[in-house]
């Protein structure tokens, strides 16, 4: 079962789509011949509108790889990608650029941030590189949100890997983005400070409506997650609804015992 | 051993970043070993010339120098009987008469100048058998009689002359015709002399004027006696001291003086122009290995917590430094041998023949460019190797970052300020000296002050002037001109050093646009105010101008008068009692209309009178001579007269400061006519009102010589225009060395910051930069670090040229002038380099695969 196609897409026009991305056959390969690994092997999955979705899976289960395609960081071996009603797969890299500037946002598991640039420039510059003017009504709003009020003026170098966290949420959300990807937002920070940002992220899909999907082996981050789909070996093989940390952990142990058992 | 392991493996792993600083060190040993090479083998070429046209013992005039053109247009000459007398000496197997001048022109049907259009002398002689050692005749005959000549193989080929062609010469003695009757090839390179021959009787008597004269005596020694017991015999026959005798070695070595300092200047003016280019290299280098270093932190961090010790770090980056000199310097030799030989095209297509046989490669060569290469190498990696030497072990634990150095940059900017201020003052001194030569020095150590100070405040200096230059150019490109600002300014001593580099270059560029458009001013307004001819006429080359053409130039229709210019040698004796040999302008007395002159006290028409003179202020102040005075003037190779200063003139001036005026016929009273002197330079004045028609009747007149040329004042200006730009278009293309390699260190530091900064790049392209404004970015913030060098080598580069211009007032560059359509070109122009050099960096940056540069470490 490579499927995870379990929302059904609300047909028709007008109306925004509950999906806000989807995996269609998406297979990614690397190498050929002898050599050829497949990475995701073809995956289907719905990205939920306005939830917050966790990929996990032990390394090497290709939960990264299937992120990056969903972002349009990476190129697919075959199968479509759509974010919202736009195929990505296919598109020229000068679109793609545009769609991941105007329409996601990153949350990387570290080095988020410009080191030139203090807080606040870091927050806007997705949206200085477009060109567009922040709103500045939602910006300061983000900003009350992650708790950075006072920490706009600082440089990456000076605020906590915490705060450093936080500010890539912010400007992941500051731009509106349709859906924010976060690689292991969390990986790099104690576990007080990753609360902190799962909380903020949390907050955000709760109070702001964003859509979230965040890849983490973490198994408390993705008790934040409406919901929790599993990948090994490039597909999907599970996914949890309103998950809890010890859920997460058992349903982990479950596969790590049946993957040694097969 | 390790560290030898390490250092190499380090240095193979990043030879892709040590490329470009190999280059700047190829580019520089290169450009020194083609000098040397370059040099040496004109120096072979004379030699060999100068060995093959030599005969074993030579005797010759006692005043003839070699390669002399004499003012009389006339030879040294000895008598036929000092022929016949050596012929007896003892030990001599045979002797010939030689005749010889290279006062001479030579041209065709078309009066076309057949001689060297690179200042190669044009020599009329006779033919002797003595010229068969270095010659031989290829075609036709050695010439009979005296419509038959003989010419060169080279001007032959140069001018398309044939067996049969007819060539006028062109003597102090007046023009002969002749026809070609033999074409003659030299055996070894003959670099530029035109070379006609005759027999000689013909010889004699249209070059020196009359039979019975020779200019030398080549003497063969018979079997078994030694040239320098050849000469000793000779000597003793001819009585010692009558006449100068020289071996073929020591005929040798005199040619090898003479043209040898002019070799010399030009050698050590390109070893200057290489050592510039050195000094720029280190710059690249001393960047290349503080990036090296930076990046290598954590690693050096993980060797130390190991157990290395600080040295070991220091001396591992040593090692590398010393491969990459190796391996730049092996390379630049070789490149080096390539240029020389590249030059020698260049020349031979100026007319300097030179032969790729004679390629002299010395042992010093290879040995000065490898060792010059290497220890410039190490000693920049230097500082960056003592700085890996200090990372703590603890650097491995810790993110790479950007060091602070705080305190250092505080001691750094007190030097800098330190020596920028003791320069600007130097300068100032300079400015206001009283003597120029006194001056000279504190101006050098002011120029050097400035740009060590400027070098070592340079980084501090960035971040200001960044900012400023963004202000201006990157704020225009909104959010990517920012990020860019903001790269140059991150790591300031980075930028600093890379435009320093830059600086350096264009500083002296700067300085020498100044000094040289000044001196076109300067010239041009002295011009203004003293030149009162409408003509001036003189050769190219600095020969004399022969009676003839005189002659033609007075005979020409609608002039006014025309005047000649004589300088004579003589020994003056003031009434202190003190002799001196001094020159005496003898000229027409219209002089004192075609040169206005103040004078401080006598009227200077009066010393164009009999037995008159005049002299200038500080020669009348220091022998305590009056108006009045009686000075005893022994004129060379003539008589000794009483001249009375009827005049003294001013100093305050740039032309003839300090000539002794007397009228030409004074000087003709006391001297022989073979001994008068031919005119330097003559002046011409037009009627009124017909100045078109004479310029026009003028230049018909001299039409049969080609060898001089008239030249109204606008003419003359712009001539001078045109050879001043000459020489600073030659010191700029030999500037364009250490510019481009200063151009290879703005291509490095960004090469070295685009890997240094992959994450970085792979965030925002991922976050939704574009290519374009990625590649624009690393173009603008190279256009920022070129236009920051071009800001401070310009500034600095004028205020050296000002201050120049200050010093040399006194010595007649009295007008300023900042030639700012080059300054202005020069600064963006450099813009433009800066987007050169960002051409292949921003390209490599935008290839760069997001996921993977996100990754990277």
């Amino acid at each position: 079962m490579t499927t995870a196609v379990t929302i059904p897409r609300h047909g028709g026009t007008g109306g925004q789509a509950a999906v806000a991305a989807r995996a269609r056959q998406v297979v990614k390969a690397y190498g050929s011949g002898e050599t050829r690994v497949v990475a995701l092997d073809h995956v289907d999955v719905d990205i939920a509108r306005g939830q917050f979705t966790a990929i996990m899976g032990p390394s090497g289960s290709g939960k990264s790889t299937l992120m990056h395609c969903l972002a349009g960081l990476d190129t697919v071996s075959g199968g479509q990608i759509y974010l919202d009603e736009t195929e990505i797969t296919g598109l020229k890299d000068k679109k793609l650029t545009q769609l991941r500037r105007d329409r996601i946002g990153f949350i990387f598991q570290a080095f988020n941030l410009l080191p030139t640039l203090n807080a606040l420039e870091n927050i806007t510059l997705p949206m200085d590189i477009a060109g567009r003017k922040p709103d500045r009504e939602w910006l300061d709003r983000v900003v009350e949100t992650v708790g950075l009020a006072g920490r706009l003026k600082h440089r990456p170098t000076q605020l906590s890997g915490g705060q450093q966290q936080r500010v890539a949420v912010a400007r992941a959300l500051a731009a509106r983005p349709e859906i924010i990807f976060g690689d292991e937002p969390t990986g790099n920070l104690d576990s007080r400070a990753g609360a902190e940002v799962l909380g903020f992220l949390r907050r955000s899909v709760d109070e702001l409506g964003q859509t979230i999907v965040m890849v983490t082996h973490d198994p408390v981050a993705a008790s934040y997650a409406d919901r929790v789909l599993y990948l090994a070996d490039g597909r999907i093989v599970d996914e949890m609804f309103r998950p809890t940390a010890d859920a997460v952990l058992d349903r982990m142990k479950d596969f790590d015992a049946r993957g040694r058992t097969s | 051993m390790t560290v030898l392991k390490t250092s190499m493996r380090n240095f193979f792993a990043h030879k892709g970043r040590m490329a470009l600083s190999a280059v700047a060190v190829l580019l520089s040993v290169a450009f020194v070993c083609g000098t040397l090479v370059f040099t040496d083998t004109m120096n072979t070429t004379f030699d060999k010339l100068f060995a093959a046209t030599s005969a074993d013992v030579t005797v010759s005039p006692k005043n003839a120098k070699p390669d002399d053109r004499p003012q009389t247009g006339r030879p040294e000459t000895l008598p036929a009987s000092a022929l016949e007398q050596a012929r007896g000496a003892a030990g001599v197997k045979s002797a010939e008469g030689g005749v010889s001048s290279s006062s001479v022109t030579v041209v065709n049907r078309e009066n076309e100048n057949m001689g060297s259009s690179n200042g190669g002398p044009t020599i009329a002689a006779n033919w002797t058998s003595n010229d068969l050692k270095a010659m031989e005749i290829t075609s036709g005959h050695a010439p009979r009689g005296p419509t038959e000549m003989m010419v060169d193989a080279d001007t032959a080929d140069k001018h398309h002359l044939k067996i049969g062609d007819e060539l006028r010469t062109i003597a102090v003695t007046g023009d002969f015709t002749a026809k070609i009757t033999g074409i003659t090839s030299f055996k070894v390179t003959n670099p530029g002399a035109a070379i006609v021959y005759f027999d000689t009787a013909t010889a004699q008597r249209e070059l020196l004027g009359r039979t019975g004269l020779f200019t030398n005596v080549s003497l063969t020694a018979a079997d078994g006696v030694s040239d320098e017991q050849l000469k000793q015999n000779v000597a003793a026959k001819l009585g010692a001291g009558t006449y100068k005798l020289e071996t073929a070695a020591e005929a040798k070595d005199s040619g090898r003086d003479s043209v040898g300092s002019f070799l010399d200047v030009m050698k050590y003016a390109m070893l200057g122009f290489a050592g510039v280019a050195f000094l720029v290299g280190i710059f690249l280098i001393v960047n290349t290995f503080s990036m090296l270093v930076a990046q290598r932190t954590r690693e050096i961090g993980l060797m130390r917590a190991i157990g290395s010790s600080r040295k070991q770090v220091n001396r591992s980056v040593l090692v590398e430094a010393l491969l990459l000199g190796f391996f730049g310097s092996v390379l630049g030799v070789g490149a080096g041998v390539g240029l020389a030989v590249g030059l020698m095209k260049i020349m031979g297509s100026m007319g300097l023949e030179l032969s790729t046989d004679d390629l002299t490669v010395k042992w010093t060569t290879p040995v000065v460019g490898m060792l010059l290469g290497i220890v410039v190498t190490v000693l920049a990696a230097y500082l960056p190797a003592r700085r890996a030497g200090k990372i703590s072990p603890m650097a491995a634990l810790r993110d790479a970052g950007t060091p602070a150095d705080g305190k250092a940059g505080l001691i750094r900017a007190i030097i800098g300020l330190v020596l920028t201020g003791a320069g600007a003052a130097s300068l100032y001194a300079a400015a206001h000296a009283d003597k120029a030569s006194s001056g000279a020095g504190v101006l050098a150590l002011g120029v050097v002050l400035t740009l060590i100070g400027f070098v070592i405040v340079g980084p501090l200096l960035a971040s200001g002037v960044v900012r400023v230059i963004s202000v201006l150019v990157l704020r225009m490109f909104g959010p990517v001109g920012r990020l860019a600002e903001r790269n140059a300014l991150r790591n300031p001593r980075r930028t600093g050093a890379t435009g320093a580099a830059l600086m350096i270059g264009l500083a002296l560029v700067a300085c020498l646009a100044v000094v040289g458009s000044s001196m076109v001013a300067s010239a041009t307004d002295e011009l203004d105010k003293s030149v009162g001819a409408d003509f001036i006429v003189q050769a190219g080359n600095g020969q004399p101008i022969v009676p003839q053409a005189a002659d033609a130039l007075r005979k020409t229709p609608g002039i006014a008068h025309v005047t000649d210019y004589k300088s004579v040698d003589a020994k003056i004796t003031t009434p202190d009692g003190r002799t001196s040999s001094e020159d005496l302008s003898a000229a027409s007395p219209t002089y004192a209309q075609d040169l206005r002159r103040e004078t401080v006290s006598g009227k200077l028409s009066e010393a164009y009178g009999k037995d008159a003179m005049s002299v200038g202020d500080k020669f009348a102040k220091d022998h305590d001579v009056k108006v009045g005075s009686t000075l005893t003037v022994a004129f060379k190779g003539g008589r000794t007269a009483h001249l009375k200063v009827a005049a003294i003139t001013s100093d305050d001036t740039n032309v003839d400061k300090g000539a002794k005026y007397t009228n030409v016929t004074t000087a003709e009273r006391y001297l022989p006519a073979d001994r008068v002197p031919q005119n330097m330079i003559m002046f011409a004045k037009a009627e009124d009102g017909k100045a078109k028609e004479a310029y026009a009747s003028l230049k018909a007149a001299l039409k049969p010589y080609p060898q001089y040329k008239v030249q109204d004042q606008t003419d003359f200006k712009k001539d001078l225009k045109d050879q001043i730009g000459q020489l600073l278009n030659i010191v700029y293309g030999l500037l364009a060395l250490a510019i481009i390699v200063a151009v290879l260190g703005v291509v490095n530091t960004l090469a070295l910051s685009v890997v240094e900064r992959t994450r970085e790049i792979g965030l925002m392209r991922a976050i939704g930069l574009s290519r374009r404004q990625l590649r624009r970015m690393i173009r603008l913030e190279s256009v920022v670090i070129a236009l920051f060098g071009a800001l401070l080598g310009l500034g600095l580069g004028m205020s050296w040229g000002t201050t120049a211009q200050k010093l040399l007032a006194l010595e007649g560059l009295g007008v300023l002038e900042i030639p700012w359509p080059t300054i202005i070109t020069v600064f963006v122009g450099s813009a433009f380099v800066g987007l050169f050099a960002a051409l292949v960096p921003a390209f490599r940056a935008g290839r760069m695969n997001v996921l993977g540069a996100i990754a990277s470490e």
